[in-house]
């Protein structure tokens, strides 16, 4: 009995110790990988579908032809951003490379666990003086709006620039996703966010709008809305030392002061009672099977749900549109190198080809949201838009489609449909039709193949770069760069969301609040009601029964007596 | 014999012998390694803060948190409600099925649904819904809960009542009994253990469902389980723990009940458990 009692006694420890070891290992510092072995290895968390998988052989290969070593990738991926950070934060695997949303990257950088780019291409230079050149390829827009908000940032009394630690992969917006059918854009562009709160009065939109299950996404709405319409707390912000009505898009996101929450909360509460619900995954079909009418959708998603939503040839207009209200969120993804990394050469090199243009293609094509890679250096480069006519983002010109001319020496396309001029890359050309001269505008007569494509001419096959046989169609490349919802344009009116910090909890409290609405639903005590009436009910036919049937008894006894 | 016996006992080292026992090791094991170590973590997590340290504002913040609360409320009031309708359709139902010839196999049709993942089954309710064009909402959710539950009730609830003896109901015929004595006065008291494993099988599972009352709601309806699910998403281990731990306590007690309730009408559960 006693050596149970020890056996039991030692399992109990052992499994205490188990269970603790999470903690007991976070108290160390996390020392890295493996760095033993022939190869160099590099391991990446990454979002869910979230690269062109393909690149990373072609970057196994890249590496060894400029480092000489051969390297193995482990790629492992997360759901959330919470769940990366557990796992990199308690240390609980050894990672090298991770691509987390800007928030996050705050939170490890804050946390001190993240290295500093800008020191490791110093230091990396020397000996390949060319691998980091593709860093360059960044939209320097992108980079300055990170700055405006994440430029120096106070950790520990000293300042830190984001933009040293990361270097941005995926950007976008959020928006609403709309039915065209239901929702005109000048009821958009006049009721803003309060469409989310059917603030037009369409009868058509009651419990017809899905918000996102996200209290991020859902706040930055929120209060973007109390902004349109003064619903803003009166009073000065504890924070920003100004009042509410006066604080930026970027303020307004990051603003967790209770008066805020307080508010929000109860505008979301309100808005629950009239939508259809609360998704982060199915919204997009839901919106293509017109389910819903309205959703807020992230730009990435909301492009991919209006490509698979159906085309009217007679408006030309899709079924679904997405539109960014005035002020709204902006939000990036960006690669960071863990200072405990033991291959910050390998993952240094990794970030610089992901920059490279075609590889930023190749991710728009297989992920559908906005590479930070700059569109200005996609456009001419060959990779890219061979990657972009794979997957038919871009296709080649045809005769039906527009006519070539030659207009002051230079190659312009002329859709007819449309009505405008546009040069090779898809700019926009003034054409001036001037009567008097007509050597101005000559139609060229171009070779076409069978189906009627349009062959690269000889002399332009050296310098134009983006196919060696046919010509883009100009169209298909103005549609993709130009599209507001894919690039749309950076302005102080969107604002970047940073870490919640010590306010998370009560953000996550407030959106537990709103999302269960106050008090027992009544729908509950009317079926608890029913049931409780169904069985008295039940009882009281038994006890009818039982009355009745104990009477005639009793007469017949007292007939015997 | 009693020699050999002692020889054995005393013999400082004895071969590894195929007993019993040793076939409950890797269960043993099994139990050690995804039920006890999970529920450590759980007890531990729930006294840490964010940064590790030992604490006891989780509680704190929980208790002190009214809506919080109701959400339990409200999964407890879902799963009275869900086992209630669960018995007042599925016994009646199996009373009939029982007293059929053909009662084994039409319960087969009952627990078919079963077959099929839940999931599956809740999105095609869903889909159901929709196509009606049945507003998703507490309605829509209870009837989900029932839908997956009821062969939970159904299938303990037949087992009991098909093996009631029938002498028994004759003997009761015999002195003098009608049909609805018959039903109160002994079918009834002996199947309170099905009804109480019945009511095990469905309740306990019930309040601390969350994938069922998302997807049947759009979200809209926030039980104890998704509040869980959401703490633990956005990195709140420890009032999530908290609240997996007030779960657990509800569990047991709901269990310690119904045993106590299985006990004193004398007859175990255990037993009837299938």
């Amino acid at each position: 009995m006693k050596k149970r009692r020890t056996f039991a006694a030692i399992v109990l420890a052992l499994v205490c110790i188990c269970a603790l070891m999470p903690v007991l290992s976070a108290c160390n510092t996390s020392g890295g990988g493996i760095g033993g072995g022939g190869a160099d290895t590099l391991v990446i968390y990454n979002w869910e579908d979230y690269i062109d998988t393909g690149l990373l052989n072609e970057f196994e290969k890249y590496y060894r032809e400029v480092t000489g070593r051969s390297l193995s990738i482990t790629y492992s991926t997360f759901d959330t951003n919470e769940t990366m950070l557990t796992q990199v934060m308690r240390g609980e695997t050894a990672v090298d490379l991770v691509c987390p949303s800007e928030y996050a990257i705050e939170r490890l950088m804050r946390a001190g666990l993240l290295a500093n780019q800008t020191k490791l291409i110093e230091e990396f230079s020397a000996d390949y003086p060319e691998a980091f050149s593709n860093l360059a390829n960044v939209n320097q827009t992108v980079l300055d709006k990170i700055g405006e908000t994440f430029g120096s940032m106070d950790i520990n009394g000293e300042s830190y620039d984001m933009r040293d630690y990361m270097v941005p992969y995926m950007w976008g917006t959020l928006g609403l996703l709309y039915n065209t059918k239901i929702i005109s854009e000048e009821e958009l562009e006049e009721y803003g966010w309060g469409m989310l709160w059917n603030e037009s009065g369409n009868p058509d939109l009651e419990n017809m709008i899905l918000m996102k299950d996200s209290v991020r996404d859902s706040y930055a709405a929120v209060v973007f809305y109390m902004e349109k319409y003064g619903l803003l707390p009166d009073g000065i912000s504890a924070t920003y030392g100004k009042p509410f009505s006066e604080l930026t898009a970027n303020e307004l996101i990051n603003c967790t002061d209770p008066e805020m929450l307080d508010a929000a909360e109860r505008l979301l509460t309100e808005q629950r009672e009239r939508i259809s619900g609360y998704e982060v995954d199915f919204g997009k079909d839901d919106m293509i099977n017109e389910i819903v009418y309205l959703d807020l959708a992230w730009s990435g998603d909301a492009l991919w749900a209006i490509e698979e939503s159906e085309y009217y040839e007679d408006t030309d207009t899709y079924q679904l549109g997405y539109y960014v209200p005035e002020k709204s969120n902006i939000w990036y993804d960006g690669w960071a190198i863990l200072e405990s990394s033991d291959s910050k050469l390998a993952a240094m090199m990794f970030i610089d080809y992901m920059c490279r243009p075609d590889s930023g293609a190749r991710n728009i094509g297989y992920i559908g949201y906005t590479s930070a890679v700059d569109q200005e250096v996609m456009k001419y480069d060959y990779g890219a838009a061979q990657a972009l006519l794979d997957v038919e983002y871009l296709w080649y010109a045809n005769e039906e489609e527009c006519s070539v001319y030659d207009y002051n020496g230079k190659m312009v396309f002329y859709y007819e449909g449309e009505g405008y001029y546009l040069d090779l890359y898809g700019n926009e050309v003034d054409v001036e039709v001037d009567v008097t001269d007509e050597n101005h505008l000559t139609e060229l007569a171009l070779e076409t193949d069978d189906e009627g494509y349009y062959l690269l001419p000889e002399g332009l096959k050296d310098s134009y770069p983006l196919d060696e046989e046919y010509i883009v169609c100009p169209d298909s490349i103005s549609l993709f760069y130009d599209d507001e919802g894919r690039y749309p344009e950076i302005t102080e009116n969107l604002g970047v969301m940073q870490d919640y910090g010590a306010a998370n909890e009560d953000v996550v409290n407030m959106w537990q609040r709103a999302k269960a609405g106050g008090g027992v639903p009544s729908s509950l005590w009317w079926c608890l009601l029913a049931i409780v009436l169904f069985v008295g009910a039940v009882l009281g036919v038994y006890f009818l029964k039982e009355a009745l049937k104990g009477r005639p008894r009793r007469l017949k006894d007292a007939d015997r007596k | 014999m009693t020699n050999t016996a002692a020889a054995s006992v005393s013999r400082p080292k004895r071969r590894f012998k195929l007993t019993k026992r040793v076939f409950s090791y890797p269960y043993v094991l099994f139990m050690l390694l995804f039920v006890v170590i999970p529920l450590v973590m759980i007890l531990v997590n729930a006294f840490l803060d964010t940064d590790n340290n030992l604490t006891l504002d989780n509680f704190a913040d929980f208790f002190t948190d009214s809506s919080s609360l109701i959400i339990l409320a409200n999964s407890l009031l879902v799963g009275v409600i869900t086992t209630a309708i669960c018995l007042i359709i599925g016994y009646p139902l199996s009373y009939i099925l029982s007293k059929m010839p053909s009662g084994r196999v039409l319960v087969l049709f009952y627990v078919l649904p079963m077959w099929v993942n839940f999931l599956i089954r809740t999105l095609a309710t869903k889909a159901i819904f929709i196509a009606m064009d049945v507003n998703l909402g507490m309605g829509t959710v209870i009837f989900g809960m029932v839908y997956n539950y009821l062969p939970f009730m159904i299938l303990p609830l037949h087992t009991t009542l098909s093996s009631i003896d029938r002498s028994y109901i004759e003997a009761a015929q015999d002195l003098g009994a009608d049909n609805s004595t018959v039903f109160l006065k002994t079918v009834l008291p002996l199947s309170v253990s099905g009804i109480i494993s019945g009511i095990t099988m469905v309740f306990i599972p019930t309040i601390s469902t969350f994938a069922i009352s998302q997807l049947l709601s759009n979200g809209k309806i926030f039980l104890f389980g998704d509040s869980i699910q959401m703490k633990f998403e956005q990195g709140l281990y420890g009032v999530g723990s908290i609240m997996s731990l007030v779960m657990l306590v509800f569990v047991l007690v709901s269990n310690f009940i119904i045993n106590r309730a299985g006990r004193k009408s004398g007859l175990s559960i255990g037993r009837s458990l299938w």
